[in-house]
């Protein structure tokens, strides 16, 4: 764990944190705050610690870089806290490439319900309660089976009459003659019922 | 199919096949019979007035129409007379299945869904899972929601719908949910994408419709009742109405429950094991299902060539023509769904089968097809075709009447071949009539006969007096709700005809009620039909009119009619004076008691309430959770070659791909089509690239929407 920095002795005589003016801090703490409340962390003590945590992480990089907001650098050490926790807590290597950790770290903390029972483990630095560790490692989302695949195929079907029928219709003109016939056969109808 | 071995077809009959052709013969005849001798009384009525040209098109019109009617009447007269009189020619009495062991059996449940109400969806999901794992036979059961939804917002809320559902009934491994990428062949071909993909670990499957609620034992009696009959390929249950509370869904249920037993006790005395297959609440044989009864695109455009829409009659078809029995299993018990509550809503309905009924016309004369199959089909057809040849009817009549007036004919009645009845042409024309209204009628009265048989029904339709009352009032409502199926079937029918396809869109099953504005856009047509009709009728003849009045005021009232029946005070009061009593409101049984606990849940805590727009898309990027559960569930889909080809083709993985996801963080969800939103969404590196970005980008590299989003997440 990274050593504790003491954010009074950042705050300079300008009233600036970390070089930052305090709103800065303020909008980075809100963002911070807001992806924990996201993940149910509703202690509020706990939450407040866990937001100082990385502020304070953001606050060691802010003299060096300047050109960036105290939202964006806090927004990414939130990331890479709670991604290097997921590396600990499940045993997985973290690699740059490996876009599936948090993902995975996410899921786990769901299905081991972190918000109801694990809320105290939530990004503590190890050991860790066994059975939350087990919970954490061996829970997976299943949405079916393993698949055993096979491909259903259509057996022919000989539709009969039917068949020339609809073949008939691909000639041309024959919705115009048929249209006519229907005309015609009308008329005679209209002269039959109109001389009996 | 590309299975290792091909499925024998089965050779056993439960009756001999002379037998059911006797059955078959003896039902008709005694309709075709009827339909003689009325139409010979009818056809002398006309031949009393002087023969002529539109009097044998009334001729013609009036013998297909009493047929369609008189074989409805003798459904009910053989119905009523098996369950009076008993009957072992049914599945359920053939041998004895209770005893049945099936463990080791898997069976599948299967709920297609496409765009459905999911709360609702999901409880009648979780009412007959908690009935299943009652019985101690859950291991055998695994459930299925197959998706097909083409909303986004209601993609996300099936996700997450599906894992609060999976979590509280400790169901992790025993419901699961898959969402297909491409709707290939719609429900039909949502079923046969779950057979393709894991149908081979499954004996049978049972197929739930989107509101169907299914009793435990009931489904553990129809795996058994599967496996003592190793021939049969497809057991159709009879779904009873539930959960109406409008006017219109009350009576539509009543009659439902009231009539449909001894309906189908006589469709099932000359089916037997042909019956047929309503598309849900059914049990089906997996492997000959697979192997037989895919189905083949029709030739032509649409709406009749291409996709066969009402897939349900073809398949059972398919199924009989390769010797496997279907069989009505009527007499089980604890089969749900619910059904549309308003006049407009059932009309809806019946537009999109009456496409798909019309459609087996193509497949009528296929070769090799059981006779039985064809005529299931052509009563199906026939079904839709009533409406417009009771028009042409009613026109011809009236037509006659108009022709004999302005032409200045007097009307000579002769003596005909009948002269020994006596009877004058008014006694006459009121004889047929009379036996018309008798034939229309007889049914509902031996239903009320048959209900009188059994105290414990009849207690649980809340006595027989307020039977009586209830099927006065059905009936003065179906005789004005027939002349507006009528019109309408008529219209159905004709654009079909002109190639003008329905398509399929989502059923809407919440009961809202039929606001009056809409109604007159709905109904402005058949006021305006029956206010004409009946003045140029009074013009004509007064008598007449007054006979015509039924037909008339159906449609000159459909307005008030429509909006009135639509709302659930009329419905509630109804049922407060006794009306329209069901076995399901009296004495509800426990999966609808828990399904009626479970929505009231969701509606104290308003948690049906709609979201705004777009809100599955907030979900599904900005919760850390939801998020989860949609990227691992996209991931777990590549593991399917045909799903991962799916993935390619549609752009999943592309750069454009990402682009639209660029655009979609810094414009927002309106820039982007509906297509578009879902090729991002189903896009799982995106997807989790679009979680992080959405947190870590400050509030100028993102839309003015995504702000909003997240500060009500913060919020929550």
């Amino acid at each position: 764990m990274e050593p504790a920095v003491n954010p009074m002795a950042l705050l300079g005589a300008s009233g600036q944190l970390a070089g930052r003016p305090l709103e800065e801090w303020n909008a980075a703490y809100g963002k911070v705050e807001s992806y924990f409340h996201a993940l149910r962390v509703r202690n509020k003590a706990l939450l407040g610690q866990l937001v100082l945590r990385v502020l304070e992480r953001a606050m060691r990089r802010a003299p060096d870089e300047s050109n960036r907001s105290a939202t964006q650098l806090a927004a990414e050490e939130m990331d890479h806290v709670v991604t290097e926790w997921f590396a600990d807590v499940l045993q997985s290597p973290l690699t740059k490439a490996d876009q599936t950790l948090s993902t995975r770290g996410r899921l786990a903390l769901l299905l081991t319900d972190m918000p109801g029972k694990w809320q105290e483990q939530f990004l503590r630095p190890g050991p860790w309660p066994q059975e939350f560790t087990s919970a954490m490692r061996e829970t997976f989302l299943r949405a079916g089976p393993d698949f055993q695949l096979s491909q259903m195929m259509p057996r022919p079907l000989d539709l009969g009459p039917i068949t020339t029928l609809t073949n008939l219709g691909r000639f041309p003109y024959v919705r115009m003659a048929l249209i006519w016939t229907l005309f015609a056969l009308l008329l005679v109808g209209i002269f039959i019922l109109t001389h009996q | 199919m590309n299975t290792s071995g091909q499925s024998p077809s089965p050779q056993l009959h439960s009756l001999p096949r002379i037998a059911r052709g006797w059955r078959l013969f003896v039902f008709y005849t005694s309709a075709l019979a009827l339909t003689g001798l009325v139409s010979m009384l009818f056809a002398d009525l006309l031949w009393r007035t002087g023969w002529s040209a539109s009097r044998t098109v009334l001729l013609a019109l009036f013998v297909i129409l009493f047929w369609f009617t008189a074989v409805g009447c003798m459904h009910g007269i053989y119905g009523f007379a098996l369950r009076t009189f008993g009957t072992r020619q049914r599945i359920t009495a053939l041998k004895n299945f209770r005893g049945q062991n099936i463990d080791g059996i898997s069976t599948a449940v299967v709920f297609p869904v496409c765009n459905e109400d999911v709360v609702r969806v999901y409880e009648g999901l979780r009412a007959t899972f908690e009935s299943v794992k009652k019985t101690g036979k859950l291991a055998g059961f695994d459930f299925f929601i197959l998706s097909d939804s083409t909303d986004p917002d209601k993609w996300v809320e099936e996700e997450r719908r599906w894992y609060d559902l999976v979590r509280e009934l400790d169901a992790l491994g025993k419901i699961y949910y898959r969402r297909r990428l491409v709707n290939e062949g719609r429900k039909s071909g949502n079923v046969r994408d779950f057979l393709n993909a894991w149908g081979r670990r499954y004996r049978y499957f049972m197929v739930c419709d989107a509101d169907s609620v299914m009793r435990g034992e009931t489904l553990v009696d129809l795996v058994k009742l599967m496996e003592t009959h190793p021939t049969a390929g497809l057991i159709q249950t009879v779904p009873a109405l539930i959960n109406a509370e409008t006017l219109f869904g009350r009576i539509q249920q009543f009659a439902n429950r009231l009539y449909a037993p001894v309906f189908i006790a006589g469709l099932n005395y000359w089916a037997l094991d042909l019956g047929n297959y309503w598309g849900h609440n059914a049990i089906i044989r997996t492997e000959p299902f697979m192997q037989f009864c895919d189905l083949p695109q029709l030739p032509g455009r649409k709406p009749f060539g291409g996709q066969i829409l009402s897939h349900d009659f073809v398949e059972a078809a398919l199924m009989l023509r390769e010797n496997w029995e279907v069989w009505f299993a009527y007499d089980l018990e604890g089969s749900f769904e619910e059904a549309p509550q308003s006049l407009i809503e059932n009309a809806r309905r019946d537009r999109r089968w009456c496409q798909g009924n019309l459609q087996h016309s193509l497949v009528l004369f296929a070769k090799g097809l059981r006779g039985v199959s064809r005529l299931h089909l052509a009563l199906g057809i026939f079904c839709y075709l009533t409406g417009p040849l009771w028009l042409a009817f009613l026109l011809t009549f009236n037509w006659i009447r108009w022709y004999q007036k302005y032409t200045g004919l007097s009307t000579i009645t002769v003596h005909a071949f009948t002269p020994y009845l006596n009877l004058s042409g008014t006694a006459h024309a009121l004889l047929i009539f009379i036996i018309c209204m008798v034939v229309l009628m007889l049914p509902k009265f031996l239903s009320l006969i048959d209900l009188a048989h059994d105290s414990q029904r009849r207690h649980q339709f809340g006595g027989l007096a307020r039977a009586i009352s209830s099927v006065i009032g059905e009936t003065i409502f179906s005789t004005l709700h027939a002349p507006l199926l009528m019109l309408w079937h008529t219209r159905f029918v004709v654009t079909n005809f002109l190639g003008m396809s329905t398509g399929w869109p989502s059923q809407k099953r919440a009961d809202a009620g039929t606001k009056w504005l809409y109604a007159l856009r709905r109904h402005w047509g058949h006021t305006l039909i029956g206010l004409v009709w009946g003045a140029l009728m009074w013009q004509l003849d007064p008598t007449l009119f007054w006979w015509f009045t039924p037909v008339l005021a159906g449609m000159a009232l459909s307005i008030p009619l429509s909006v009135l029946t639509s709302r659930m005070r009329p419905g509630i009061h109804a049922r407060q004076m006794g009306l329209f009593l069901t076995p399901e409101e009296t004495s509800p049984p426990p999966e609808i008691v828990s399904l009626r606990a479970q929505m009231k849940v969701h509606e104290i805590t308003n948690d049906t309430t709609p979201r705004h727009r777009h809100a599955g898309l907030a979900d599904a990027v900005l919760d850390p959770y939801i998020n989860a559960i949609h990227v691992s569930l996209l991931r777990e889909k590549r593991l399917n070659p045909v799903y991962a080809e799916q993935f390619t083709k549609l752009g999943v993985g592309s750069d454009e791909t990402q682009q639209l996801a660029e655009k979609l963080l810094i414009e927002g969800p309106d820039k982007l089509t509906a297509p578009e939103r879902l090729l991002v969404m189903a896009d799982q590196r995106v997807m989790v690239w679009m979680h992080q970005q959405t947190w870590q980008r400050t509030g100028d590299s993102l839309a003015p929407w995504w702000r909003a989003a997240i500060l009500e997440y913060s919020r929550q």
